[in-house]
């Protein structure tokens, strides 16, 4: 199959660029309706529009609120249609403006976090005004973040929308604490490339048609898929004034070869993915004031503007890329994609120089992270498949927070490695023998990918455990069944040094839940092993306890706060299957099992997500 | 002593930088110094620039171009 790389560029006429007034504007009394204000954000679009249709590039044209009031923005975004056949879509970012803070009386400008009582005003002032001006209703829209009531409620009003910017890949915590703890924009969690959100949750894919909200959904920028998960994500991703603001290039040359390699590595994704890769470019304009961006002067700025650009325009003069609007890319994404189709995507780190290796994978139950670094262990889990509604915004349990939760997340819960006592969320396993014990996290490799029509498979390098008597050779093959919301894990021991000898592994998951880095209360949460001469269930109490079972068959731990069920199984005969309780210093639970393995065989056990209520 | 304002480019707190933490420095013209808010970085605007290239040193394939993604 022709492999195909699909790109949407986005390009919004702000009055008042985010960081402008703050940056341009420092030490003036705030003054939104400033002329130079508005005169400068004019000119970085039509730059940007210039350079994108200098490179054969078309570009959707995300209309906000405030340029719906302006002139000369709407016969720009008229021309570029008629000329250039650029989508004029309407985006819900940019509503500051004075009109918006005198009818609405407010400072906030992040759509998700109104109340539903705003956001429908909002939306309905906002379209309303796009259609007088226009004539039609905009097939296209977006945010940082749209939540599902907010989705439901565009869709349900104005089903023309078919095309969505609805989340900034893991944009949370992090990029909170990079500001300093002051840019609320928190939404973990998310796929890192276009899909079709459920009616329930933004985050969590559609799994049929019930489900389906109406549109398909575009990431805001696309990240890198290591960078980003440890560090600030506004740093790593297909936006040229990101990768400055990183630090990122050459201060003597201005060279950034991480930004093509970004590109590149997006491009290699087809091969997970039936032969389709996607980009997605969206340079808000207060990334390119001509006052300069931090320690990036204005030429700076502008000529990663422009090279980047140039790149797209390449690559699609070479036969590599297909330009679309939002709108097309939607037609095209339903065309290609159905509902259980996983996105895959097996990435290195391309900037540290380590060689490190990830896997995320998501589909409508789960999203996944496995980590080659650590032998194959999930560091990553978030429960798709309770599609948990979260209602977002004021007037709602979660004003700002809008994140998926996990059940494992190695950065913000630990993982292997804990300081001084308790244990960090990972699924693992460890080898023990005489008297010594091996976590598998601490066995570096690689992993290759290979499919079938059921199942993504990931194989691993074999690794060698090391013991003071004993090698041991292991290999991991973990496969996600299309649709199953499972995950199996295959070890087998390929060879020993004594052949006779005999192990024991211990496959387990350390879970708990939350969508930050300070701890839940795990209250509420019931601990079950199935199965067995020692079937039995408790309560989370932070009590320590454990229940195992001879010849169990499961070990589950339904979580109520998060409508979620969580389950390890085994179909061995001979194993013990385990739950085991955290205490207050250690906020986890353990689901687990253990049995003894001799040169050959192989342990197969499932990790299962459903939705508990 | 003036208030504090802004140099001519907008610098950030290299050391807060090494933190993930972006955080706009201010210039103080009477010590010809720019110094950070929240930590206790202070210097001039060559150590600035210095210790930005101090930065770069993590990203030690910054300058690599990538051809290949994975290890097949």
């Amino acid at each position: 199959m022709e492999n195909e790389f699909v790109v949407n560029i986005i390009h919004r006429p702000e009055m008042v660029p985010e960081y402008a007034e703050k940056v341009t504007g420092q030490g003036k009394k705030e003054d939104i309706g400033r002329k130079s204000l508005l005169t400068e954000s004019l000119d970085i679009f039509k730059f940007q529009q210039e350079t994108a249709h200098k490179n054969g590039l078309k570009v959707t044209i995300q209309m906000t609120y405030a340029s719906l009031f302006n002139d000369e923005a709407i016969e720009l975004a008229k021309h570029d249609h008629e000329t250039y056949g650029d989508e004029i879509a309407l985006s819900l970012l940019g509503l500051p403006c004075e009109e918006f803070r005198k009818k609405y009386n407010t400072k906030d400008f992040c759509i998700w976090m109104f109340s539903m009582e705003d956001k429908m005003a909002i939306v309905d002032d906002v379209f309303g005004k796009f259609h007088d001006i226009f004539g039609f209703y905009p097939e296209s829209t977006g945010s940082y973040y749209m939540d599902a009531d907010l989705t439901n409620y565009v869709k349900s009003k104005y089903p023309s929308v078919k095309c969505a910017v609805a989340t900034c890949w893991e944009e949370g915590p992090k990029a909170y604490h990079t500001c300093n703890n002051s840019w609320y924009t928190l939404f973990d969690g998310g796929p890192w490339n276009p899909w079709i959100p459920s009616k329930q949750n933004t985050h969590a894919p559609a799994a049929n048609e019930d489900e389906d909200s109406g549109i398909v959904a575009i990431p805001h920028l696309s990240r890198d898929l290591i960078a980003c998960y440890d560090g600030n994500g506004s740093n790593f991703g297909t936006h040229p004034q990101n990768v400055l603001r990183g630090m990122i290039y050459d201060t003597k040359t201005w060279e950034y070869p991480y930004l093509y390699n970004i590109i590149d590595q997006y491009r290699s994704l087809a091969k997970y993915n039936d032969g389709y890769s996607y980009n997605m470019m969206f340079v808000g304009p207060g990334w390119l004031n001509k006052m300069g961006r931090w320690e990036a002067p204005y030429e700076l700025l502008k000529k990663s503007y422009e090279d980047g650009m140039a790149y797209y325009g390449q690559l699609k003069k070479e036969g590599k890329l297909k330009d679309l609007t939002m709108a097309e890319f939607a037609d095209y994404y339903r065309s290609k994609k159905t509902y259980n189709d996983p996105e895959c995507a097996l990435w290195r780190d391309i900037l540290y120089g380590s060689d490190k290796q990830v896997f995320w994978y998501a589909d409508p139950y789960m999203r996944a992270c496995i980590n080659m670094d650590q032998g194959g262990a999930l560091v990553d889990l978030r429960p798709y498949a309770a599609k948990l509604e979260w209602k977002v915004g004021i007037g709602t349990p979660h004003v700002q927070d809008a994140s998926y939760p996990f059940l494992i997340q190695e950065k913000y819960r630990a993982g292997y490695f804990t300081h001084y006592a308790g244990e960090g969320t990972v699924r693992s396993a460890k080898i023990s023998h005489g008297g010594e014990e091996v976590d598998l996290c601490l066995c570096r490799t690689k992993a290759h990918f290979a499919e079938t029509d059921a199942a993504k498979v990931l194989t691993l390098d074999p690794v060698d455990i090391e013991f003071a008597d004993l090698t041991v050779t292991l290999q991991t093959v973990i496969t996600f069944e299309k649709g199953s919301s499972k995950i199996r894990y295959d070890r087998k021991i390929l060879s020993m040094s004594d052949p006779e000898a005999e192990v024991t592994i211990n496959e387990y998951m350390v879970g708990c839940y939350g969508t930050t880095e300070y701890p839940e209360d795990m209250t509420g949460i019931t601990l079950s092993v199935e199965g067995g001469s020692g079937a039995g269930s408790l309560n989370y109490e932070y009590k320590c306890r454990e229940i195992a079972s001879e010849g169990g068959k499961t070990a589950s731990a339904v979580i109520p706060a998060i409508d979620t069920s969580v389950a390890l199984s085994t179909d061995a005969d001979d194993a013990k299957v385990y739950i085991r309780e955290g205490y207050a210093f250690s906020p986890m639970y353990t689901l687990g099992m253990t049995k003894k393995i001799t040169e050959g065989e192989e342990v197969t056990t499932w990790l299962n997500l459903e939705k508990a209520n | 002593m003036a208030q504090s304002g802004k140099g001519k480019l907008n610098y950030r707190c290299p050391s807060c930088f090494l933190r993930d933490l972006d955080i706009d420095m201010f210039y103080d013209k009477d010590k010809d110094e720019f110094y950070c808010m929240r930590c206790q970085f202070t210097g001039s605007e060559a150590d600035v620039l210095s210790m930005n290239e101090t930065v770069r040193t993590r990203y030690k394939a910054m300058m690599q171009r990538f051809e290949k993604f994975d290890f097949d």
